[in-house]
């Protein structure tokens, strides 16, 4: 286990190490100078030159990364964007948290109601559960989900005013109109993924419960509470690999949401950041979410290594 | 009769082929948009502005008068052809890698690409795809002869994320194919390893490769949709059905449904079916998935 951990540890550093150094390129390579936006158009040579020298930009890309990269790694400091000076750890910390509620309201959402649903479907295959899951699953995964959202608004928040069409209630401002103001962005994101975990699960126990063993077990006289706990651990392998991806992705799609429902998470720190051609805001959040998504596959992997000992073994 | 059946055997059964003929119409009436849409999409008709769904205007009119159905029709123009050509950057440079590194293989060169290629496939593509735009611009690029637009730069970010999966996946299937038997028979008749690997592991390990691009191109539509809803894919006037939703959106609370619900379909449509598609051809040309598949469809 502790040999499979540190092998995939080492692998997200590696990857992040890659992706980093790639992002930091693209970043740098854009036609704008950073001077020239801070300084406008009239700035002199001199000014510029002044201005990057201040900044560290007329040093070699390699030596900017290496900079970059011990300040982030021993100090935790994300550095102070170029063109609005602002400190980048403090508006990281305004907007990530809201980002990161939303994200993991809608997976615990999407998981749970998932392999419940994919597990009757494989267990009742071809009843009306069944039906229902499939359908479910083709339409979650075709109906995208900022379009499902203006439905939504539309059908609960304009037509019928159960829900705010839009904002963030904070928590401080009482449960209620907290959980309200999150249930439809919530129900948007969780949606495709949803329909992804729930065709995963009911194929992956299908699978299993057509194996040898399990006719053995069932042939035993085992009974079906029984039989399910041990498919569940054969099946579910598949089930965390998909469900660690999903986690990350919706990162993806909470930038969407949340720009749909007026909510200041990342999207607005990430779209600001654009429209200010503030690219070093832009990198920051790029490699905050990239984070996220390696943590999250490595988590998935450990799961995976817990539920399945072979594969710890495999490792060692 | 028997041919119809062969075809629907073709496309792997009855859902793969629904979305073969739904994704093969979408693709006929944008090619053929001048003559199937009923309106100018760009002709403003401020008369005519925010009309409700009737007989003239199926899909009802815009803000400025602009006809909904014509705009859908053309939209796809932009949909399709970034999804479409994202997909042939992919492939084609994928295929490229993947088949490159299986030349090189046994070797440090072979094991440097594919680490890379695996910590480059943990790039969440959205976010990447929103941020490269955003970091490159929406506005027209110069450079030397060549005009850059927003559309061709998400086309060239898009199909650059694709390349990863689609190279990983044609190296693993060509591996396979190196190692079997006909190819060591090629190889004692004196054919060379690289004519070996282009005459006939490549058309061995294509179909996985064509299955793997047809849900590309589901996701590439969507990808397209959510960068343009953002504002940072394809610029107004120009109509794509995710700046065509994102203008919908601010008439939603006022009660014009109708600008934003059939956009939004138009993509949800064109979603599901090549979905279907790739699900049917994948069941058809990817036995081996198509057995472990086979308990779940």
């Amino acid at each position: 286990m502790a040999s499979l951990f540190l092998r995939r540890l080492g692998f997200s550093v590696f990857s992040l190490l890659v992706v980093s150094l790639l992002l930091f390129m693209l970043t740098r390579s854009i036609p704008e100078s950073p001077a020239r936006i801070v300084l406008g158009d009239e700035a002199t040579k001199t000014q510029i030159a002044d201005f990057d020298r201040q900044h560290g930009l007329d040093r070699p890309i390699v030596v900017q990364y290496a900079v970059w990269l011990e300040r982030l790694v021993l100090k935790g400091d994300l550095g102070r964007s170029f063109t609005t000076g602002l400190y980048m750890n403090e508006q990281i910390a305004d907007t990530f948290p809201v980002t990161m509620e939303l994200v993991i309201v809608a997976f615990v959402l999407a998981s749970i109601v998932s392999v419940f649903l994919g597990t009757l479907s494989a267990f009742y295959r071809d009843s009306l559960v069944d039906y229902f899951a499939r359908l479910l699953a083709v339409l979650g995964v075709s109906i995208p989900g900022f379009w499902l959202a203006l439905v939504l608004i539309l059908a609960f928040a304009v037509e019928r005013d159960w829900f705010p069409p839009g904002g963030f209630v904070p928590l401080s401002a009482g449960l209620g109109p907290h959980l309200l103001s999150i249930a439809l962005p919530c129900f948007c994101l969780s949606v495709f993924y949803l329909a992804v975990i729930t065709r995963m699960t009911r194929a992956s126990l299908l699978e299993v419960l057509n194996q040898d063993y399990m006719r053995t077990a069932r042939a035993s006289g085992l009974g079906r509470g029984r039989i399910l706990m041990y498919a569940m651990r054969n099946a579910l392998l598949p089930v965390v690999t998909i469900a660690g991806v999903s986690f990350g992705h919706m990162f993806g799609w909470a930038l969407i949401i949340e720009q749909i429902f007026n909510i200041g998470g990342m999207s607005r720190a990430l779209l600001t950041a654009i429209n200010q051609r503030d690219y070093y805001m832009v990198q920051t959040v790029v490699m905050v979410f990239t984070i996220v998504f390696v943590l999250a596959n490595l988590a998935a992997d450990m799961i995976n290594g817990w539920l399945n000992p072979r594969l710890a073994a495999a490792a060692a | 009769m028997n041919r119809l059946r062969r075809l629907v055997h073709f496309f792997g059964g009855p859902a793969g082929f629904a979305g073969g003929c739904i994704a093969g119409l979408l693709l006929l009436s944008s090619i053929f948009a001048p003559l199937v849409a009923p309106y100018d999409p760009l002709a403003v008709n401020i008369l005519d502005k925010l009309l409700e769904p009737d007989e003239t205007h199926w899909m009802g009119t815009d803000q400025s008068g602009r006809d909904v159905l014509s705009r859908v029709i053309w939209g796809s123009r932009a949909s399709l052809a970034v999804a479409g050509f994202a997909v042939v950057i992919g492939v084609t440079f994928g295929v490229a890698i993947g088949l490159f590194a299986t030349w090189v293989r046994g070797g440090w060169l072979e094991q440097a690409i594919m680490r890379v290629l695996e910590a480059v496939s943990s790039i969440p593509l959205l976010i990447w795809a929103i941020a490269l735009v955003g970091i490159f611009g929406v506005r027209d690029v110069q450079w030397g002869p060549l005009t850059i637009s927003s559309e061709l730069k998400l086309m060239v970010l898009l199909g650059l994320l694709y390349i990863p999966t689609l190279a990983r996946l044609t190296y693993i299937s060509a591996l396979a194919e190196v190692a079997s038997n006909y190819v060591a028979a090629r190889r004692l008749q004196g054919v060379g390893e690289l004519r070996i690997l282009f005459s006939d592991v490549l058309p061995n390990c294509l179909s996985p490769v064509i299955v793997q691009a047809t849900l590309m191109l589901a996701i590439g539509i969507i990808v397209e949709a959510a960068v343009s809803f953002v504002g940072l894919g394809v610029q107004p006037p120009t109509p794509s059905w995710g700046n065509m939703l994102s203008n919908g959106r601010n008439y939603l609370i006022s009660g014009e449904w109708w600008l934003s619900v059939f956009p939004g379909a138009a993509i949800s449509l064109t979603v599901v079916a090549f979905n279907l598609l790739g699900d049917g051809l994948r069941d058809r040309f990817d036995p081996r998935h198509s057995t472990t598949m086979g308990y779940a469809t």
